[in-house]
């Protein structure tokens, strides 16, 4: 607590102006879906209070943040292996995209496939049969014993 | 005839064999239903409820009644060994439950879990054969004022699941709130933060909510850090509790239980707040505050215990008012409907043999599920020994099917990924996700009690200080906001005798 | 390895060929009804006997979903927008989904947002309260009412709901002033009037077993006719007020469904309602069959909606725009 003042890169801070910002956004929505009266109270109302005590609780955050140093948003992600965790995240929402698409197995594979390979390399010959064998084991369980129906895609496989 | 008499009776009627074996069959669906996420006892129950027409009333009904128990003991197992719990009773199980299985103390977790929910679910049965009449008030005394504060305590209560800061985590429950009011209001049918997105119109799913914060949040920080860090390299101690365990557990089993058992009775979101007050309760009186969150054993016992004990307390309002408090109970009565009877204040003068069958079957399924369970310890451990870079495709796949299979709906899993992302930054700020996901369960529940407490009382805020049970659930939630403040206080008195006595 | 998994893939896409063919022949899977009210209530009981028997019929299980709310309007306008037309997801439609559109704003158009499969059933409603209630009959509540204006609660299962209309009218009819509070249906209103947090509940008959054994007190009913289940208890118009309450209702999907398949849905209900058991459980509850058929469920939404529109402007809830 030696140093103080305002540094722009403080996470905390940063932390505390979303928050500050979400807040608003739901007072405001509150506000628009119109809070009503104490005795006849809207659709709006509790959005709306909730907003406020949310408005106070971010700048209290931020508050503290300024007082008192917090860790630098570099810091945060020094010496950690952030690249690896975009890449699972991509591979994701290219997953849910073609999941529709292509069907359950047809895209489930190659994800196996690619988060076996990509992250810590597997043995291809154990990625291999595991990246086709859990989908489709997934795929008997829930299609045919429990009767949930998976996306079969546009190639109707699945 | 006296009680004893009517006990005995009804475990007649649950040791005939064709009972023995629907209650075994409904405590292993349960189980394998309570492990699989996504699939929960809901589903699994409705679609057996047609199974259950071929046998007489008393089966059917104690099939669907091992289900739903069973399902609470299984609900912990994927908490603790990969961080995703299956619904949001079992929320609170990841919190310690997770840190202990990093700690390669899976065995013990699942253990103390499999034991505590075993005392806590025999426990409930005595309770509900002893004290079930004379709580049928206790159970509609809460109205709408005391379920709003009820609901405060809660939230109150959820931020004593953290370790880091309570503006935080009234924050992340706060904003949990506001995610459980996204879809059609609950009094004008009305569409609220839904951006025109009809997917919103149903709110978001737990589910995804749940397997983004917890499952796939877990494995994007484990990721980042390298695998170094996994519980795949610690190793695997004893696979049961030992002593030390079992005298650290003791206290919050028991005191779990009986909280359970009482906030269970009360209808909407009573056996989710039992769990969470639980851990907060062991918490706040454990000599060591500071090893919760880091693989706390009490923190795991006390709250299985209390939601299989709110397991057992649920069926008061249901056998003897016909108000069944959750969803399950919901179809627990549509068991009752099929076979033409009416759960309800006159089940146990009408039929005796069912009511009291169904009640001792459930000690023997307790029974059942302790000897189910303990021999599955060990293969469930042996599944950490895989490598994480094995391991962590396998429980984002996990996940993927879990958020399919409850919603059947693609959009669900972009909902699964933005949580994934949020829950993996929050972690990364020193937000925790369990406040969140608490307040978003409780939420919409609060607001809806909120409006209808205002209408009765014509706009007088003063119902919610002058009604008693909502005047003492407001005051402890003040006390509980206020506390971090004293220990503060205290801590610094305390700084200033010890240097007077050094002096 | 390779070549097991290979071959476990080949008979898959053969196995996946098979099921989609299947498809055609409706119902191949599980179908949701929807009941827009919580469980526990006499509309929950009913569906779930109904659904019962009609699920032997379609030769697939109906599971019921709960999704209160709205004053059983959530479910079926969550429905209306997000299910798919293919019969696999119906709801139970309670009249206030034609009310509520002429009151305020709604998300759906009845006339052109469901498929009307058929329709099934009416209610039997009656105002109840604690048994240790100092409203021993009618008339007491109309006094304490008239003396304190507005102080006199009574649970519904919702805003709109024809408990809440009807109460109104009756209300309107006497000159004096009653407090509506708007529960999601009658596990709610039950537990309501027994904790004492209303002093009535106003709700379709979901409050027998309570009645019976003691815990309520029944101070009238709103059908046509005195029960045979509660003699003694008088009707509306034996209290002299000119009405009749009973809000039938039916079952539907999403728009755009295949006439097929409500054909085979339609075919299954009948018979379910025709089951002298599902009909047992019904007078259980005095809901008494009201079957009408597709076409003539159709035409009965263009009439139902007029008369609602009536009662609306007349009470004076009719939605400002």
């Amino acid at each position: 607590m030696k140093s103080s003042g305002l540094r722009i890169n403080n996470a905390e801070l940063w932390g505390g102006t979303i928050w500050f910002a979400i807040s608003l956004f739901v007072l405001e929505q509150g506000r628009s879906l119109g809070h009503g009266t104490v005795n006849q109270p809207g659709m709006g109302f509790m959005m709306f209070w909730l907003g406020l005590v949310m408005a106070g609780l971010s700048l209290a955050v931020a508050l503290q943040a300024i007082k008192s140093e917090g860790p630098s948003v570099r810091s945060l992600w020094a010496g950690t292996r952030w690249q690896k965790t975009l890449i699972v995240i991509a591979t994701f929402v290219v997953y849910a995209y073609a999941f529709t698409r292509l069907g359950f197995l047809l895209s489930t594979i190659p994800l196996m496939l690619v988060l076996l390979r990509a992250i810590d390399p597997v043995r291809w010959t154990v990625a291999i049969p595991l990246s086709l064998g859990a989908p489709l084991l997934v795929w008997w369980v829930l299609q045919r014993l429990l009767q949930i129906q998976l996306p079969t895609g546009m190639f109707e496989i699945g | 005839m006296d009680l004893l008499g009517q006990v005995a009776h009804g475990f007649a009627v649950a040791l005939t064999p064709v009972n023995l074996l629907y209650c075994f069959i409904g405590v292993f669906i349960g189980t394998l239903v309570g492990v699989l996420p996504g699939i929960g006892p809901i589903s699994a129950m409705s679609l057996l409820l047609p199974v259950t027409l071929s046998g007489t009333p008393e089966s059917g009904i104690i099939m669907m009644a091992g289900i739903y128990y069973g399902s609470m003991y299984g609900g912990s197992t994927t908490s603790i060994l990969v961080n995703i719990p299956g619904e949001a009773t079992s929320v609170v199980t990841c919190i310690d439950g997770h840190e202990m299985a990093k700690q390669g103390r899976a065995g013990p977790a699942l253990g103390i879990a499999a034991f505590g929910s075993f005392i806590a679910g025999t426990l409930a049965v005595v309770g509900l054969m002893v004290i079930a009449p004379y709580l049928a008030r206790f159970a509609v005394a809460f109205g709408p004022a005391e379920m709003f504060s009820l609901m405060i305590l809660g939230l109150v209560i959820v931020t004593f699941l953290t370790q880091g800061s309570m503006l935080k985590s009234l924050l992340m429950a706060s904003a949990g709130v506001v995610l459980g009011l996204i879809g059609l209001d609950s009094i004008s049918a009305q569409p609220r933060l839904t951006f025109d997105r009809i997917e919103l119109y149903d709110g978001i799913g737990l589910v995804p909510v749940v397997m983004g914060l917890f499952g796939v949040a877990e494995v994007l920080t484990n990721i980042e850090q390298g695998i170094k860090r996994t519980v795949s390299s610690t190793k695997i101690t004893n696979l049961l509790p030992n002593k030390e365990d079992w005298k650290r557990s003791s206290g919050p089993i028991g005191r779990g239980t009986v909280l359970g058992f009482f906030l269970g009775i009360i209808p909407g979101g009573g056996a989710v707040i039992a769990a969470f007050a639980s851990y907060a309760l062991e918490k706040r009186i454990s000599k060591t505050p500071e090893q919760f969150g880091k693989g706390a054993i009490e923190g795991v016992a006390g709250p299985e215990a209390a939601n299989n004990a709110a397991a057992g307390g649920a069926f008061i309002p249901l056998l003897t008012l016909g108000i069944p408090p959750n969803v399950v109970m919901a179809l627990l009565l549509g068991a009752f409907v099929i076979h033409n009877i009416q759960p309800g204040p006159l089940l146990m003068v009408q039929r005796p043999d069912l009511f009291w069958g169904v009640i001792t079957s459930m000690y023997i399924g307790n029974v059942m599920l302790l000897v189910l369970n303990l021999p599955l310890i060990g293969m469930w451990v042996q599944l950490l020994r895989l490598p994480y870079n094995i391991l962590f495709p396998m429980i984002l796949l996990f996940t993927v099917v879990g958020v399919f299979a409850s919603s059947n709906n693609v959009f669900d899993l972009y909902v699964m990924i933005a949580f994934g992302i949020l829950g993996y930054l929050a972690r990364k700020l020193g937000y925790e996700a369990a406040p969140l996901v608490l307040a978003f369960v409780l939420g919409a529940i609060m607001e809806n009690k909120l409006r209808t407490a205002l209408i009765i009382s014509a706009g007088d805020l003063t119902t919610f200080f002058t009604k008693p049970i909502s005047a003492v659930c407001l005051s402890v939630a003040a006390i509980m906001l206020l506390m971090p403040v004293i220990p503060a206080l205290r801590r610094k008195r305390e700084k200033v005798a010890l240097e007077d006595g050094q002096n | 390895m390779k070549r097991t998994a290979l071959t476990l893939l080949s008979s898959a896409i053969i196995a996946a060929t098979v099921a989609s063919a299947a498809a055609q022949n409706f119902p191949t899977k599980q179908v949701t009804l929807i009941v827009p009210w919580p469980a526990g209530g006499s509309t929950d009981i009913a569906m779930r006997a109904i659904a019962e028997a009609a699920s032997k019929h379609l030769g697939q299980p109906i599971v019921v979903d709960n999704r209160a709310g709205g004053s059983g309007t959530v479910g079926p306008a969550q429905m209306a927008a997000t299910a798919k037309p293919d019969g696999y997801t119906i709801a139970q439609i309670p009249i206030t989904i034609f009310r509520l559109p002429l009151m305020q704003k709604t998300t759906w158009d009845a006339d052109k947002d469901f498929t009307y499969i058929a329709h099934l059933t009416g209610y039997t409603f009656g105002v109840t309260v604690r048994a240790d209630s100092e409203f021993k009959t009618w008339a007491d509540v109309v006094k304490f009412a008239k003396a304190n204006p507005g102080k006199v609660t009574y649970a519904t299962p919702g805003t709109g709901t024809s408990l809440h209309i009807g109460m109104e009218q009756i209300a309107a009819r006497d000159g004096f002033k009653v407090t509506q509070v708007p529960f999601k249906g009658g596990a709610e209103t039950n537990a309501a009037v027994l904790g004492g947090h209303t002093m009535l509940q106003v709700e379709s008959s979901g409050w027998k077993a309570l009645v019976e054994s003691g815990q309520l007190r029944l101070l009238m009913i709103w059908t046509e006719n005195p029960s045979k289940n509660y003699p003694g208890v008088p009707t509306l118009k034996q209290l002299g007020y000119p009405f009749v309450f009973d809000s039938p209702f039916g079952i539907a999907g999403p728009k755009g469904m295949d006439p097929k398949v409500v054909a085979i849905l339609h075919d299954a209900f009948k018979k379910a309602i025709e089951d002298p058991a599902v009909q047992a459980t019904l007078a259980k509850y005095d809901m008494v069959v009201n079957y009408k058929n597709t076409a003539d469920y159709v035409k009965f939404v263009k009439e139902v909606t007029e008369t609602e529109r009536k009662v609306v402007d007349m009470l004076g809830l009719k939605k400002k725009d």
